[in-house]
């Protein structure tokens, strides 16, 4: 399974939607989760970059995993996802800075089909908050954005997370195209 | 001076006589406080040969710069010395309130020579300083000790009481007795507690009502948001240590295979579980508890007892193979009390074990402990730590120590930037000079290959002088996790007034460290004790383990030297202490 998560991290580095150490992967294994490590790169993940947590109570690798740990395990235990990426896509982390809505509306129309609207939730990074937050927000959406974070993509397969992460960026790249032709200022 | 009060202790057991001392703003500057000025002072008032128990052996007990102030994690002190048990300029640090308390009561240090006629312990009550009978503590452990102050010195209005003490141990000479403060903090390695048994000084009571000053509360107030919320942020601090304490390790620690099991000679045990973090969750009410002043609060008890540390749960647990987590926290509880460091009596149990050809029954190690705790039966030989066992009983090979200091809880065959730290620590086998399983087992602040020496020599330096620089302000090494030098030296320039850059922690860690060195160098030291015993470079029994590449490991070692400034014999040379301002 690491290998997925491997093919999937080098996509979203090599197309600009995660950079450095930033962004986890994780998919849901029974009643565990296998989650890339903190500190770990996207693009270099190996099976030493990935750890196996448990699904309903923290344990030692829990210290070893990503920090936001606790939030997939939020997602994963609300909705049906079985798979989660989370990046800090730049158009995505723009937009939710500039707006102030509860909803980004996309403007284009493969965005306005497959996302329909995508929330803007709040919450500190590894925090109970964000993952209340977050598992509420994506047990109704594909996706969403934490407001100055980044986006949270769900699906059954990574594929599927990958997919509705390139989506929500690419939304947001539009929206953020289209308004500032409009303004010229930037502001939406 | 904001930071410092500028002014110390100097106590003359031998005559009784206390004299405050005022120390350059220079000296502070230069060394900070806690482990840096205690090993300034340690070199400047002690001579080179000197026995460690003996009267002229000197102790200095001091706070840092950041102790006393609401800075995270900062409410601790150092004890420096020479350890009975290495021989080797030793210091430890311990949380708990007493260094707050020695701040709040305006002093930054207490330096000890001399031995007392009869037992006595050290009160000090603000300006009021004296020395006091201890008849009526002398032949109790530290529980009783620790309880008999408290009810003597009940907090009054503002101030409280840190009591730091001895137990059995301290006072009978044992050579890794401890120091314990407030119960259940340690300053726990090296022999300390040995020491103060050696001057007759059984315990320092210390109170006062001062607040530390400071030079900018808006910058400071700042500064220490930014490390709290780096530590919400961290799932070390903020999962793993917060929701477990230590004991969070075993299992994984288990997992990288690197947990030493049966005197080192395995590196992955089958019931880890039955001693581990989760068992513990699982298993026990836990009240947890925090040393004053940290947000991440890692330690906790069950009832009346500690749940025991990380390494404490090693080497009482795996090491002996033992998997009764009762039996530990039992043993956990005789060695606080007794006041024994539980790493190397846990060692040298295993040594023992390894030795005889048997493993040891639990109620059979309990018996031990009480014994080294008494100095009597079979426990007066294993007193001396586990070296001298071993090279009595004719097996040296059996004891898994570097200088003298027996190996912590990780296999060093399993992190080779821990083996490098392990061979180069100035204070012998200890995990905490550089504490390289953040690079290397938790990805803090960056994950290492740890299966590697490659790059390695040049890192280990850098986070030996950061580790000293934490030790010397004095901050909890857990907060290495989530804050760097850039952040301590924000906080530290708030608190003083006195602009410090990253660059300058670094650098005043390691004139500390150079100083260390030649402090062991004048002891007689020399490059052939920057090593590892003979296990590690050979397969471990499982399989698990590969045995070191001595020759890596050698080059390692000398790139390390070069790295430091120091010629092929392990010496600084003299452009390097003229670079570091060390005459």
């Amino acid at each position: 399974m690491w290998r997925e998560i491997n093919r999937f991290g080098r996509k979203l580095v090599e197309y600009g939607l995660a950079h450095s150490h930033f962004g986890n992967i994780s998919v849901r294994t029974g009643d565990g989760l296998l989650i890339t490590r903190s500190g770990s790169m996207l693009d270099e993940i190996d099976e030493n970059m990935v750890v196996h947590c448990r699904l309903y109570q923290e344990d030692c690798f829990d210290t070893i995993a990503s920090s936001e740990t606790i939030v997939h395990r939020r997602i994963y235990q609300q909705t049906s996802a079985l798979a989660i990426i989370h990046v800090h896509s730049p158009y995505a982390v723009a937009l939710s800075l500039l707006s102030e809505e509860e909803y980004l509306v996309p403007r284009d129309t493969e965005s306005k089909y497959f996302l329909h609207r995508i929330p803007l939730v709040t919450g500190g990074v590894g925090s109970a908050e964000l993952a209340a937050n977050l598992a509420g927000a994506l047990s109704q959406h594909k996706a969403a954005i934490v407001r100055g974070h980044g986006t949270f993509a769900a699906g059954k397969i990574l594929e599927e997370a990958y997919v509705n992460t390139c989506s929500v960026e690419h939304a947001c790249k539009v929206h953020y195209l289209c308004t500032n032709k409009t303004t010229g200022d930037g502001t939406l | 001076m904001f930071g410092w009060w500028g002014k110390g202790l100097e106590v003359d057991l031998g005559s009784g006589e206390i004299v405050v001392k005022r120390l350059p703003r220079e000296i502070y500057e230069m060394y900070l406080g806690g482990r840096g000025l205690g090993v300034k002072l340690l070199w400047d008032h002690l001579q080179a040969g000197i026995d460690p128990l003996s009267p002229q052996n000197v102790m200095i007990f001091a706070a840092g710069p950041l102790t006393g102030t609401r800075a995270p994690a900062a409410g601790r002190h150092a004890v420096v010395t020479k350890s009975p048990l290495t021989g080797t300029i030793f210091d430890g640090n311990a949380g708990g309130y007493w260094g707050t308390a020695l701040k709040k009561a305006g002093y930054d240090y207490i330096l000890f020579k001399g031995r007392a006629p009869s037992p006595v312990f050290l009160l000090i009550r603000g300006d009021r300083v004296s020395l006091e009978s201890a008849a009526f503590l002398w032949g109790k452990n530290t529980d009783q000790t620790i309880r008999l102050l408290k009810d003597k010195f009940p907090a009054e209005g503002k101030r409280r009481y840190g009591i730091a003490c001895i137990g059995r141990a301290g006072e009978n000479g044992v050579a890794f007795a401890c120091i314990m403060n407030d119960r259940g903090n340690t300053c726990g390695r090296g022999g300390l507690g040995a020491v103060m048994g050696s001057k007759n000084l059984k315990a320092v009571v210390v109170g006062g009502e001062e607040t530390v000053p400071l030079a900018d509360d808006e910058a400071f107030e700042e500064y220490r948001r930014d490390i709290l919320r780096l530590l919400v942020a961290s799932p070390v601090s903020s999962k793993g240590l917060s929701s477990f304490g230590t004991s969070v390790l075993v299992n994984l620690i288990n997992y990288m295979k690197l947990l030493p099991t049966d005197n080192f000679r395995r590196v992955y045990f089958e019931e880890a579980y039955e001693v581990s973090g989760e068992k513990i969750r699982d298993n026990y009410e836990r009240k947890k508890r925090a040393c004053f002043g940290c947000p991440i609060a890692c330690k906790s008890r069950a009832g009346e007892m500690e749940i025991p540390e990380y390494e404490t749960l090693a080497l009482l647990g795996p090491a002996c193979n033992n998997s009764s987590l009762e039996s530990i926290m039992e043993m956990n509880h005789l060695c606080n009390d007794y006041g024994l460091d539980t790493i190397t009596t846990g060692a040298t149990l295993s040594c023992y074990a390894e030795i005889l050809g048997r493993d040891l029954l639990q109620e059979e190690m309990l018996e031990l402990i009480r014994e080294v705790g008494e100095h009597e039966g079979a426990g007066a030989q294993l007193s001396r730590g586990s070296a001298l066992l071993a090279a009595k009983m004719g097996q040296p090979g059996a004891a898994m120590q570097v200088k003298k200091l027996e190996l912590p809880g990780y296999d060093p065959r399993g992190a080779l930037g821990m083996a490098l730290g392990y061979a180069t620590s100035n204070r012998g086998g200890c995990h905490l000079r550089a504490y390289m399983i953040g690079p290397e087992i938790f990805g803090k602040p960056k994950l290492l290959n740890r299966l590697t020496f490659v790059g390695k020599s040049g890192l280990l330096p850098v986070f030996q002088n950061f580790f000293t620089t934490m030790d010397s302000l004095v901050v909890c090494k857990f907060v290495s996790f989530s804050a760097g030098e850039e952040e301590l030296a924000a906080i530290l320039s708030s608190v003083t007034g006195v602009h410090f850059s990253a660059q300058d922690l670094l650098r005043i860690g390691e004139r500390i460290w150079n100083l260390e060195r030649l402090f062991n160098l004048r002891e007689g030291f020399s490059v052939s004790d920057d090593t590892l015993p003979e296990r590690f470079f050979h397969n471990s029994d499982d399989g698990y383990a590969k045995g070191l590449n001595r020759d890596e490991f050698m080059r390692a070692l000398r790139e390390y030297y070069f790295y430091r400034g120091w010629t092929e014999e392990g010496v600084p040379t003299g452009e390097k202490l003229t670079q570091l301002g060390i005459n």
